[in-house]
């Protein structure tokens, strides 16, 4: 335990550490934050955002942005249900299709980057729409109700507060654990983020590693959508559309640089949690929950300045020291 | 030997030291320039003229050392606080916005306003051309800078200062980037501006040009002052060339080494796209062959035209008798076992954020992998614990971020990659370049031992007491093309004059 925490980055460590206090706070301001359901509620939500972060993560590990990661989770969730709802496709048929279509999504987004070496801001927010669009020309807005039963039952399912979508979660995120220290890909795709040119020349294969991880986004943005669809019971066409803060809130409050190079995989998780403990208790305390906004937006704003006041230090974070560009990491 | 006319010195900068993290860039380093005079500042790639010029123009702020102006002494805080004090500079790359027009460049810093805040185009272009003019620039005031070419950018750079009211100007390598013709015009302009009483800085690497401009030349070698302020008529071009590199007897010379084996690297006839043109050579086992000429002679573009990262035109790369059609360095390494230790090893050579051990096994990631994907973390420790042992490598550990070491111990890393990747031919593009003394010595000696373990290395180097140490033979280049080949008896009088013939 203790070797762990040592080798933790000091904001995951941080992050953990008011992740704890939070959870103790609240425990003891509202008797119903402990509850069974309110932990399974919150479980589960938390489930779903933490894989919608870890799309964004992957991403920003080589230095690169996906703003189409909600556009993927809703289209995956509109043709899974439509699939099984309008044409009766088996559901493994129908869910199997849906994940490779959202994987599908995103490596068509790292190919485009790669080829046209448009920005990936402007481009995935461009491709965002193209699947939106997708989205809503295939349900005109409307949803496709009564999903199979199998699906809307796993998407309740519960064993005491812990939800079973938490599984497949779990298991996604062991899984890129691994890979990005384990896999021949995973490193190369940090070593791409840390620096394009120099692993470029050294041998490294720049466009497969872009495209694997915007495909890693894609798959992990489709398994989000087909876990709310699954929650919902039905086909939203909305699902993915509120997706845009927490994907950034979770990356950047838990430590990534957001010139690549870096996943702190720890860091999203326990900055996921706070997000959650944040919504959760404002409900709980009945304050107005839309100033949860503020406050997720507050923490990606601290969350950033931290990380500038990591690469610089503090000194020269608040007082510029040359105004030419580009002098500054000349330390 | 100097002497100093007071009433006419406008700078005076003494005693100025700079440190970067494992490198000391400038010290003890002085420099005086007079109104009316054009002071030539000359040294080698990495002596300090560039930190000297972002001193003097408050990029950098100096360790130690005082800056004094017209006898009172200055501290700049930016670069905007010496163009105030009237310190202007014209940069290698252009500081130009491509999309304004001439006039808006020239007058960028003090748009000309009609009421508050709204510009007035009509003074914009009638305040711009009179500096236009002065500079010989004839073309309408209102062509965007992004139609002009690279000499008349740099007019608009000193009409734009000249508009600042500088009196003193530097210019960083004026004539890196343009054509003869050009050159000769942009003299005549900086000389009607010295009988104009402007100060002028002109960095340089072309000896020839230092002695057709400059009055007097200051010269910098590994961050100190060899000559300070000399007058240039008293000065050969020999003596010159030792101030800029330098004698050879500092580093004692290397031992024997066995004789080359066959061909492993031949280059026939190549052109590429960057200009260069009937390009032949072979490089064999065990050899060290050197690629000598100075900045822009196209050494470092052939380089990556032969390990493919450069478009080839015409010729052959045959590698092991065989005719290689090189995609990328990618396919260089793993299909015909050639690496390349780029000479920015900050930007194109490591990765500053992680760590020693990423750094080395990178280009064996490869090999390592068990099951199609997986490589294990002892595994690859093993692999490049020998390395670090080889190369000396000083790290706390193989998990230290790479940017926190040394310049010394970062270039190690980077060739100790492609000793990692077993790699046959080698090519190091300066491979000592900001590197102190000692731990050139023994980069050299580790580039050696490779070559007598039987790797074929191409140096490229425009260091010459370096060229003579360690190649075998050196392949002389300038303006893309050879001009020149010498079999290096390491006679440094006898092997540095051969050279210098064939650049002239």
């Amino acid at each position: 335990m203790v070797a762990t925490a040592r080798r933790m980055s000091p904001v995951a460590l941080g992050l953990l550490i008011v992740d704890l206090m939070g959870a103790l706070l609240l425990t003891v301001i509202t008797p119903s934050f402990t509850s069974t359901y309110n932990l399974f509620i919150t479980g589960r939500d938390f489930s779903i955002l933490l894989l919608v972060a870890l799309a964004q993560m992957i991403v920003l590990a080589i230095g690169q942005m996906n703003l189409s990661i909600g556009a993927i989770g809703g289209l995956v969730a509109i043709v899974e249900s439509g699939l099984m709802v309008n044409a009766g496709t088996p559901v493994v048929i129908a869910l199997g299709f849906g994940l490779l279509l959202g994987t599908a999504c995103g490596v068509a987004n790292g190919l485009l980057i790669h080829w046209t070496k448009v920005n990936s801001f402007i481009l995935t927010l461009g491709t965002s729409y193209v699947y939106a669009g997708i989205n809503l020309g295939i349900t005109h807005a409307t949803p496709f109700y009564h999903i199979p039963d199998v699906v809307s039952a796993f998407g309740q399912a519960r064993t005491g507060a812990f939800p079973h979508v938490a599984i497949v979660t779990i298991v996604l995120t062991i899984a890129l654990a691994v890979f990005l220290r384990q896999a021949v890909l995973g490193r190369q795709l940090l070593a791409v983020g840390g620096n394009a040119v120099a692993a470029a020349l050294s041998g490294l294969p720049v466009r497969r590693v872009i495209v694997t991880a915007h495909g890693i986004s894609g798959f992990f943005g489709a398994v989000a959508g087909t876990l709310l669809m699954a929650q919902l019971g039905e086909g939203q066409p909305t699902i993915g559309v509120t997706w845009i803060l927490p994907s950034f809130a979770g990356p950047i409050i838990g430590g990534a640089v957001l010139s690549g190079g870096s996943a702190p995989l720890l860091g999203t998780v326990f900055a996921m949690v706070l997000v959650s403990l944040i919504s959760d208790g404002l409900i709980l305390v009945n304050a107005n929950p839309y100033w949860v906004q503020f406050l997720v937006g507050a923490l990606i704003l601290a969350g950033v300045l931290l990380g500038r006041i990591r690469a610089v230090g503090l000194r020269d974070v608040f007082r510029l020291k040359s105004t030419v560009p580009g002098v500054a990491e000349q330390k | 030997m100097s002497t100093i006319a007071p009433a006419r010195l406008v700078l005076a900068a003494t005693g100025i030291r700079k440190q970067f993290p494992g490198v000391v860039a400038l010290d003890d380093v002085s420099l005086r320039l007079r109104s009316g005079e054009i002071q030539a500042l000359v040294g080698e790639n990495g002596a300090g003229k560039s930190t000297l010029i972002k001193i003097l123009t408050g990029v950098y702020q100096p360790d130690a050392g005082a800056v004094v102006i017209d006898g009172a002494p200055v501290r700049f805080g930016s670069a905007r606080d010496a163009l105030k004090a009237g310190i202007s500079v014209v940069h290698q790359e252009h500081n130009l916005i491509p999309q304004f027009t001439v006039a808006e460049n020239i007058l960028l810093e003090r748009i000309p306003t009609r009421l508050p805040q709204f510009v007035d185009y009509g003074a914009i272009h009638r305040e711009a051309r009179p500096w236009m003019s002065k500079v010989g620039l004839g073309m309408r005031s209102s062509k965007p800078v992004s139609e002009l070419s690279a000499a008349q950018m740099q007019l608009v750079e000193i009409a734009k200062a000249l508009s600042l009211e500088a009196r003193i100007l530097l210019l960083d390598e004026p004539t890196a980037s343009i054509t003869p013709h050009e050159t000769g015009y942009l003299f005549r302009v900086l000389r009607e501006l010295r009988a104009q009483g402007v100060a002028v800085v002109f960095v340089s690497h072309k000896l020839e040009e230092v002695y057709e401009l400059a009055d007097r030349v200051t010269v910098l070698r590994d961050g100190r002052n060899t000559a300070l302020d000399y007058e240039i008529k008293g000065l050969t071009q020999d003596q010159m060339v030792t101030f800029m590199i330098g004698r050879s007897d500092v580093l004692a010379q290397l031992p024997g080494r066995p004789v080359h084996g066959e061909p492993v690297l031949e280059v026939r006839d190549l052109a590429t796209e960057a200009g260069a043109r009937g390009i032949r050579f072979t490089l064999h086992r065990g050899e060290i062959l050197g690629l000598y000429g100075l900045v822009g002679a196209g050494r470092t573009e052939l380089a990556r035209a032969i390990i493919g990262e450069l478009k080839v035109t015409g010729g052959e790369v045959i590698v092991r008798g065989r005719a290689a059609h090189i995609r990328d360095l990618r396919d260089a390494l793993v299909r015909h076992r050639i690496g390349y230790v780029s000479e920015n090893r900050k930007e194109e050579g490591l990765i500053l954020l992680h760590s020693v051990l990423t750094n080395l096994s990178i280009t064996i990631w490869r090999r390592l992998r068990l099951f199609g994907q997986w490589i294990r973390r002892s595994s690859e420790k093993a692999a490049v614990m020998p390395l670090v042992q080889q190369l000396d490598i000083r790290a706390h550990s193989l998990g230290q971020q790479v940017g926190t070491l040394s310049g010394g111990n970062q270039q190690k890393v980077s060739l100790g990659k492609w000793l990692a990747a077993d790699v046959e031919v080698l090519i190091i593009d300066e491979p000592t370049i900001g590197i102190d003394i000692k731990t050139k010595s023994a980069l050299h000696e580790l580039i050696w031992n490779l070559a007598g373990g039987g790797k074929a290395i191409i140096v490229i180097s425009s260091d010459m007491p370096e060229m003579v140490r360690l190649t075998d033979r050196i392949l002389i280049m300038r303006n893309h093309r050879l001009v020149g080949e010498i079999a290096n008896n390491h006679d440094y009088e006898e092997v540095s004059a051969a050279i210098m013939s064939r650049l002239s």
